[in-house]
């Protein structure tokens, strides 16, 4: 059975957002913990990636030499690539931010178990 | 095309970078930042109403020279009329929502450089980019655009607690990442719903699509977009259950940095919140569901406050309550109780900054904050306890001050809607909200002081002073004429229903 | 240890350590009880408002908020136990309303 791409997109969206629930709930490590939820914004970048796809969609530059009328049905959706650049960055710096304070947490404890460093 | 409008936005993310540089010069860092946290109420005050297009087109069809080239099927469909770039809309009651939280900004910057001993660039860097963020979140039209100032927000806010050198203040704000990364990307979720359904980011042009057909208004997908970034909301408001994790963070935070913070919730509650009923008004259950969270907030967090013994942590849970008030005014969705919960909004910031800047001066003499171990401070500060008393009672709803009327808005609002349970769950939570800050009063200045608590001898800095008397006084201009702020929100409530 | 177990022992943890002695002033005192007091209040006034959707409804809350008045007394210390400051609790409740916004928007939107 082939999936068309667009669907397996979704469904591998939601996989990585499920898994970083997961991880965010059940994952005692620090660090796996942080890189679970990485995959929520991963997911929800792909997810939003996912949804620019055309089957046999064309590149959306107007190359010189092209119509409006061949141009403009057949180009895939350019909105989500501009979208998902700057929520990577954002996801990017968040991430950076959770690791230096990582750092500091694991000079001053220890360990990097969160139910030690987070608990009551 | 007015270019201040863009400007409210870039001044203070120029100015933070300016002062991230000149991060060791004690002098300049202060000149510059007092310059510009001045500048901050001010521009809003000067502009005029209107839109902003980054791109310097509106649409197509007010743009006929891009239009001229262009086939039938697109200057003939409903694409004619979206709008092409990224949209800053500017209205009266943006104004007052800026001018507000600028004044909030400039009088916390300046208690900060007067009450830290050694300025800090960096400090006043996340100051000025939280404002530049809450700013933008309040101006876009766009809803991206608006989420991605909302994460700037965010990182803004735990790094004002990470500066702060207040113990356990990094463990909070790993929490507070932590429980954001499950919380944002969810509500980008619910952007790129929206996106995939209406194929729009622009909120005019996207409620547009859903009033007039163009999408079907009861697409599951939309019920889904719709929950999504109302759990976004309930995120970076502090309603239930991120309630506790906001007033840790308040707690954690210095007082004058605990003054913004909140700022940056409540107003943060505000533009999402309209947001919500410009898109989902259509659905009743968004009401329903929004009366029904503000209710869990004013009861879940006021009853907390009342069990705490840290007095940061007090004022934290009754701010993260009376969010609760603001939102039953959206929530019950006519256009004199969205007029009322705006109000509240505004004046609710404001006691709640003279609040944490008023109990700040306690950190500031005797580094403790725990009730059980203060006492006796109204015969070290006389002064500073009177204003405080009076923060107090202008929070509980006491007239002459302002969230006396905007209460009272609130309440008349509910028993016109038909739904006076609501009132009366107001007026007993206010009841509660002056018995816990009485307590909190009591336990701080009234009893006697205990043996073994250490008071500093310096004076409190007169720009602390002067920070809690222009609170007292904008209390007091908006209590006794509450038309300057309803008459600007009037247009807004009126556009929403 | 599955899913089932861990809820078991949680719901088992809070309602087992309610029996703790610790000291208490007069003014924590006071306040848990004005707080429980203002909590049942408000709870009883919010069920009330349930008559918008059927009367039924409202009635069965009513009664059920008067059993746990009753029933489950010290509800505050209970409740300021769960809404404590570890990350494990708070990560637990934010999926729980998760769960809890997205099933009563997608379906709940049907019936109002």
């Amino acid at each position: 059975m082939i999936i068309d791409t667009q669907l397996a997109s979704f469904f591998t969206a939601g996989a990585l957002i499920i898994i970083g629930i997961f991880a965010a709930l059940f994952i005692d490590n620090l660090v796996k913990k942080v890189i679970g939820l990485a995959f929520i914004g991963d997911g929800a970048n792909l997810f939003i990636i996912a949804m620019g796809y055309k089957l046999n969609g064309i590149v959306y530059i107007f190359m010189p030499g092209m119509t409006i009328d061949q141009f403009a049905p057949n180009a895939s959706y350019p909105l989500p690539f501009a979208l998902v650049l700057t929520s990577i960055v954002i996801g990017a710096s968040t991430l950076a931010v959770m690791l230096g304070l990582i750092i500091l947490l694991y000079k001053k404890y220890g360990s990097v178990k969160a139910s030690k460093i987070l608990g009551e | 095309m007015n270019p201040l409008i863009a400007l409210m936005v870039v001044i203070p993310i120029a100015c933070a970078l300016i002062l991230n540089l000149f991060h060791t010069k004690e002098r300049t860092v202060k000149i510059i930042a007092i310059v510009v946290a001045l500048a901050l109420p001010i521009i809003p005050l000067v502009t005029s109403y209107g839109l902003h297009y980054f791109g310097a087109y509106s649409t197509l069809a007010q743009s006929p020279t891009l239009a001229q080239g262009l086939p039938g099927f697109i200057t003939g469909s409903a694409l004619n009329l979206f709008h092409m770039g990224i949209v800053y809309s500017f209205q009266s009651a943006q104004q007052l929502f800026i001018f507000i939280i600028g004044l909030i900004a400039f009088l916390a910057i300046l208690t900060s450089l007067s009450e830290i001993k050694k300025a800090s660039g960096v400090y006043a860097y996340l100051m000025f980019m939280g404002v530049a963020a809450v700013t933008a979140v309040l101006l876009s039209d766009d809803i991206f655009n608006l989420y991605v100032f909302f994460e700037i927000a965010a990182i803004a806010q735990v790094g004002i607690v990470i500066a702060s050198k207040i113990k356990g203040n990094y463990e909070t704000a790993l929490k507070y990442m932590i429980i954001g990364s499950i919380a944002s990307p969810l509500m980008l979720l619910g952007i790129a719903l929206l996106l995939g359904v209406t194929g729009n980011v622009n909120i005019t042009d996207i409620a547009y699509s859903l009033k007039n057909g163009l999408v079907n208004p009861q697409n599951p997908v939309l019920l889904m977009a719709c929950g999504l970034i109302v759990f976004g909301w309930m995120y970076g408001s502090g309603l239930p259950p991120f309630h506790t994790i906001k007033s840790a963070l308040y707690s954690k935070a210095l007082p004058h940095g605990a003054a913004m913070l909140q700022a940056f919730s409540v107003f943060t509650l505000v533009a999402i919140g309209i947001i919500i009923l410009r898109i989902f008004s259509y659905l009743s259950f968004s009401h329903v569901f929004i009366i029904a969270i503000s209710l869990a907030a004013m009861i879940f967090s006021i009853t907390m406050a009342l069990m705490q013994t840290d007095i940061k942590r007090i004022i934290g849970y009754l701010a993260v309550g009376e969010l609760g008030y603001i939102g039953l005014g959206l929530g019950i969705g006519t256009a004199f109780s969205i007029t009322a919960g705006l109000f509240q909004a505004v004046n609710e910031a404001i006691v709640t900054a003279f609040l944490f800047i008023g109990f700040g001066t306690i950190l500031y003499k005797t580094r403790e904050s725990d009730i059980r171990k203060l006492g006796g401070m109204m015969v070290e500060m006389p002064k500073v306890a009177l204003l405080v008393l009076l923060a107090g009672l202008a929070m509980a709803g006491v007239p002459p001050f302002n969230i006396f009327q905007s209460k009272l808005m609130l309440i008349q609002a509910s028993l016109n809607a038909g739904i006076p349970e609501l009132g009366i769950i107001m007026i007993l939570l206010s009841i509660v909200t002056f018995m816990t800050f009485m307590k909190a009063f009591y336990a701080v200045y009234m009893r006697p002081k205990p043996r073994d608590l250490e008071i500093k001898n310096t004076n409190i800095p007169k720009a602390t002073i002067f920070s809690m008397v222009v609170f007292l006084i904008v209390c007091i201009i908006l209590g006794l004429f509450p038309q300057i702020a309803t008459g600007l929100l009037q247009g807004l409530a009126n556009s929403l229903i | 240890m599955s899913l089932y177990d861990i809820i078991i022992n949680r719901i088992k943890k809070v309602q087992t350590q309610g029996e703790e002695e610790e000291p208490v002033t007069s003014i924590d005192a006071s306040s848990t009880l004005a707080a429980e007091i203002t909590l049942l209040s408000s709870l009883l006034v919010a069920a009330i408002m349930l008559r918008f959707f059927s009367n039924a409804l409202m009635i069965i809350a009513v009664l059920l908020v008067i059993a746990i008045a009753v029933f489950a007394m010290p509800i505050m210390p209970k409740l300021k136990r769960e809404q404590n400051d570890s990350l494990n609790g708070m990560v637990f409740y934010v999926i729980l309303a998760l769960g809890i916004v997205t099933v009563l928007f997608y379906w709940g939107s049907l019936n109002v």
